[in-house]
């Protein structure tokens, strides 16, 4: 009698996400190539990006040789990090949730809601933003030299922990991005998601080490302890170049799930609400 | 944005222009503040990078072992920082060149065309409308964080400084409107231009010295950046504050500045005349 | 699990009882002090947008909503669709509930809104269709077979591999109906399927809709501003103004019902001559003139116009179906 045919129970694969995610990405290149100029403009902002923060560096070793404990190559170990995982949150979350405000204001969130699958998932990963993604590779390279001058050996233990991180600190990002772009619903105007999202993530663009200053402490607590943001880039950094603290690792961990459960509480709530304003 | 369309009667004269113009910066007024919960979160997040440069250059500070850097005590590059964000509160336009260009793209910039309105006129008071409510309500976040970062200031007595002070913010807001009113007009010449406007606010965040005094790039580099227009957006006013600047060349370094707003002020009447003739050729 | 005994079964495809659904608007006042006011406060109204609704939708019936703007056919259409929550009341879609908004059943139906896009802009339908497929998750030869079916009953072969952006209106409207019908769902709902296109391809669309409920006995409501789509598709129509149902019948006695008048024209030689206003309501256009008549004069006034000097041709007529529905508004917004 059903039309599908295999909708038996109605539950999907786990497969069939990583599809239509292979989908999304195909598509989305597509697109990118259909307008090469603007793709082109936008690396190219993405290298400019990468001018000034080298010539920030750059600058600020001139005058140092140690920030908090960071000598400078594993300083840029961590610049390399900031840059590959910034590279991560934007080429597969930040347009998306950038257009979610979008879709809020025009109406158009509707049509995602009637999909059978998870709204979260449609949302987050429906527009794979390529010309973001060589900062990841170039984030990869910098992070290699960093390591390459340090010559210490990189272990297994370190790179395990390493990865771990990275994806904890990525799962916190993710998270922090959606909650954001979730409050889209609450508020009038929230097409400067950009600019918010660029204001928080300074947060993570600095070593954790440098909140020790006294005034500065119930800062580095709430940032660790309550809204991780402060881990995102550190822990994983840290681990790699510095201390291997499980500890430390675990909290990240055990934050990152804690947060994507969170967020995706939050992003909940905001559907339920667009869907009791709306008439 | 495009949602403010008082009636306007055409009126003549200087005061009736005047008086146009003071009434859309009112009804713009009336709408930025009924935007208030985005309006919050905005003002508290807008302080975070300015706590985390703080720290950095602490930190940079103590392990170098020096008191100074290219001149600059760790004070002075703190102070430094929190007084390029009173810079930037009058001369940053969010918004403004990608509005012109969405205008541009979608037609609405016609009813220029048939309205006695001036587009750069309307923006001015547009815009004049939502730095005047900006900078009211930001007056007590912002006092509260001098207040409390009162140590890292040494305030200039002379009221010299404090009145020019006040001319360059003035100027910066006026250089920064003409700077923006500029790039959005680009939009009549090519249609996708949110890419290169991203691109130049990054430069601009980097050549206007948000992001550290200029000077502290040392030699050639600093020179450089201090010849561009876009120091006057951040550098020049916290400097002149500073006190780090002779009279002479807070004199020179304004009047410099005057000139920047007339040549940014000349190019946008021109483009502005070149594109709605083009615009109305290709029947918009 | 709070589903009926008969989800996919031989009862009702739609029955909706009761269905209300108010909402808040924020009330913004004019002025500088009301919106400093509005600061601290924001005041809100309360708007009924469907006010007890009932009606019952059998399997493979087509039926139109008819009402002005702002009448509730919208918000009752996304209640069907499980996008808005009732304020009270219940409706149950295929046996389900629609605001629980289970996959099984978001896999038997579309909504489709003529004012808004879901496709790719920038890119082929085509592609946009395989991404359906990957949501829906159909089978492929499946999906392939009605794809084909679908594009050869629109008629739009070539246009599939085009970016969205390059397609006319109706073109791009086809393919969202396209779509919308991948997954064969069993109801269909359309809001203003086709608001701004041209005749023949309002044409078209109808005549793709008649095909698919014939082909697949699948349930379609429709909201249309154009008299012609109700007509050419739905012999049943529900009426709702204010929010409340009005009307709910064959379209052919919402015309007895409201349309009292007739329309009798009357083409003459060269002018028409002066004092036919006495009868009623006269438009003249040229030699020809039409008198607005109620039933009951027609035949009294037709026995003193045949004599008319001049007199060529004369026809009785019922009035536009677009006259009836606005009258039949207008009747209906005096009761509250």
């Amino acid at each position: 009698m059903t039309g599908g045919g295999k909708d038996i129970g109605g539950r999907r694969g786990l497969g069939s996400y990583f599809r239509l995610l292979g989908a999304f990405g195909r598509f989305s290149l597509n697109r990118e190539l259909a307008f090469r100029g603007n793709f082109l403009m936008k690396v190219l902002l993405e290298v400019v990006w990468l001018g000034i923060l080298l010539l920030f560096f750059h600058t600020i070793f001139r005058n140092t040789s140690r920030i908090e404990g960071w000598n400078e190559y594993q300083y840029l170990f961590f610049l390399g990090c900031y840059y590959a995982l910034e590279g991560l949150i934007e080429t597969l979350f930040l347009e998306n949730c950038v257009e979610f405000g979008e879709l809020v204001r025009t109406g158009n969130l509707d049509f995602f809601l009637l999909k059978p699958i998870d709204e979260q998932f449609l949302v987050s990963f429906r527009h794979i933003d390529w010309s973001t993604a060589p900062k990841v590779v170039i984030g990869g390279a910098l992070m290699g030299v960093g390591l390459w001058e340090l010559g210490e050996p990189v272990t297994a233990g370190r790179i395990a922990g390493f990865v771990v991180a990275l994806l904890s600190g990525m799962a916190l990002a993710y998270s922090f991005l959606l909650i954001l772009a979730s409050t889209a619903i609450w508020m009038v105007r929230n097409q400067s998601l950009m600019e918010l999202w660029w204001l928080f993530s300074s947060l993570m663009r600095y070593p954790r080490d440098i909140y020790e200053e006294p005034w500065a402490v119930m800062i580095q607590k709430v940032f660790t302890f309550l809204l991780p943001a402060l881990l995102v880039v550190s822990v994983p950094a840290e681990a790699m170049v510095r201390v291997l603290d499980s500890a430390i690792l675990a909290w990240t961990v055990f934050a990152g799930l804690m947060m994507l459960g969170v967020s995706r509480w939050v992003f909940r709530r905001a559907i339920r609400s667009y869907r009791s304003a709306s008439s | 944005m495009s949602s403010v369309e008082p009636p306007l009667i055409a009126s003549p004269g200087f005061m009736g222009s005047l008086r146009k113009y003071l009434r859309i910066f009112r009804v713009s007024l009336v709408e930025r503040l009924a935007y208030r919960a985005d309006f919050l979160l905005g003002t508290v997040l807008r302080f975070l990078p300015l706590v985390t440069s703080v720290l950095l250059w602490s930190a940079v500070y103590r392990g170098s072992g020096n008191d100074t850097i290219e001149g600059y005590t760790c004070r002075q590059v703190i102070a430094y920082l929190l007084l390029v964000h009173v810079s930037r509160m009058f001369s940053s336009m969010p918004g403004l060149a990608s509005g012109i260009a969405r205008d541009i793209r979608e037609g609405t910039v016609k009813r220029y065309l048939v309205q006695p309105l001036d587009l750069q006129a309307h923006l001015l008071a547009y815009r004049a409308a939502h730095k005047f409510a900006y900078i009211v309500t930001s007056a007590l976040p912002y006092g509260l964080l001098f207040w409390l970062m009162g140590g890292y200031f040494d305030w200039p007595r002379e009221p010299w400084i404090w009145a020019a002070w006040l001319a360059s913010l003035i100027l910066g807001f006026f250089l920064g409107f003409l700077m923006e009113f500029v790039l959005g007009l680009l939009g009549f010449w090519f249609l996708e231009i949110s890419s290169f406007l991203y691109l130049v606010n990054t430069v601009s965040f980097f050549l206007s010295g948000h992001l550290m005094p200029l000077d502290l790039f040392g030699g050639r580099m600093a020179m450089v950046l201090k010849e561009l227009p876009f120091q006057y957006l951040a550098y020049f006013p916290a400097t002149v504050i500073l006190g780090r600047e002779t009279p002479g060349a807070v004199m020179n370094g304004l009047l410099v500045e005057i000139a920047w707003c007339l040549v940014f002020l000349v190019v946008g009447r021109v483009a502005l005349r070149l594109g709605l003739r083009r615009f109305s050729a290709f029947g918009g | 699990m709070s589903q009926g005994s008969q989800k996919g079964g031989a009862g009702p495809a739609i029955e909706v009882s009761h269905l209300c659904r108010t909402y808040k608007v924020a009330q913004k006042k004019a002025g500088l002090l009301a919106s400093l006011r509005g600061l601290w406060k924001g005041e809100t109204r309360t708007v009924e947008a469907v006010r007890d609704v009932s009606f019952r939708i059998d399997p493979g019936e087509m039926v139109a909503f008819l009402g002005p703007n702002g009448a509730g056919k919208t918000t009752t259409l996304k209640m069907l669709a499980g996008l808005v929550y009732p304020t009270s009341g219940t409706a149950r879609v295929l046996g389900y509930l629609p605001w629980e908004r289970e996959d099984s059943f978001r896999r038997q139906f579309s909504l489709v809104m003529g004012q808004k896009n879901q496709l790719w802009w920038d890119l082929p339908a085509a592609d946009s269709f395989e991404l359906h497929r990957e949501i829906y998750s159909l089978e492929r030869a499946r999906f392939d077979s009605t794809l084909g079916e679908l594009v050869e009953l629109f008629g739009v072969d070539k246009l599939t591999r085009q970016p969205v952006r390059e397609l006319s209106l109706g073109e791009r409207m086809k393919m969202e109906l396209i779509a919308s019908l991948l997954h064969e769902p069993k109801v269909l709902l359309l809001d203003e399927p086709t608001i701004g296109l041209d005749v023949v391809a309002q044409g078209t669309i109808q005549r793709c809709l008649r095909e698919y409920n014939l082909r697949k006995r699948a349930t379609i409501i429709l909201t249309s501003h154009y008299m012609r789509d109700v007509e050419a598709l739905c012999s049943r129509v529900l009426m709702i103004v204010h929010g409340a149902l009005q009307y709910d019948g064959q379209l052919s006695g919402l015309l007895d019902r409201f349309g009292r008048s007739k329309l009798v024209r009357l083409h003459f030689e060269e002018t028409v001559p002066h004092g036919l206003e006495r009868f009623g309501e006269c438009k003249v256009n040229g030699p020809v003139a039409e008198l607005k008549l109620e039933k009951s004069q027609i035949a009294q006034v037709l026995s003193s116009v045949v004599d008319l000097p001049g007199l060529v041709d004369l026809s009785v007529q019922d009035p536009p179906l677009e006259d009836v529905v606005a009258m039949a508004f207008g009747s209906g917004a005096g009761k509250p």
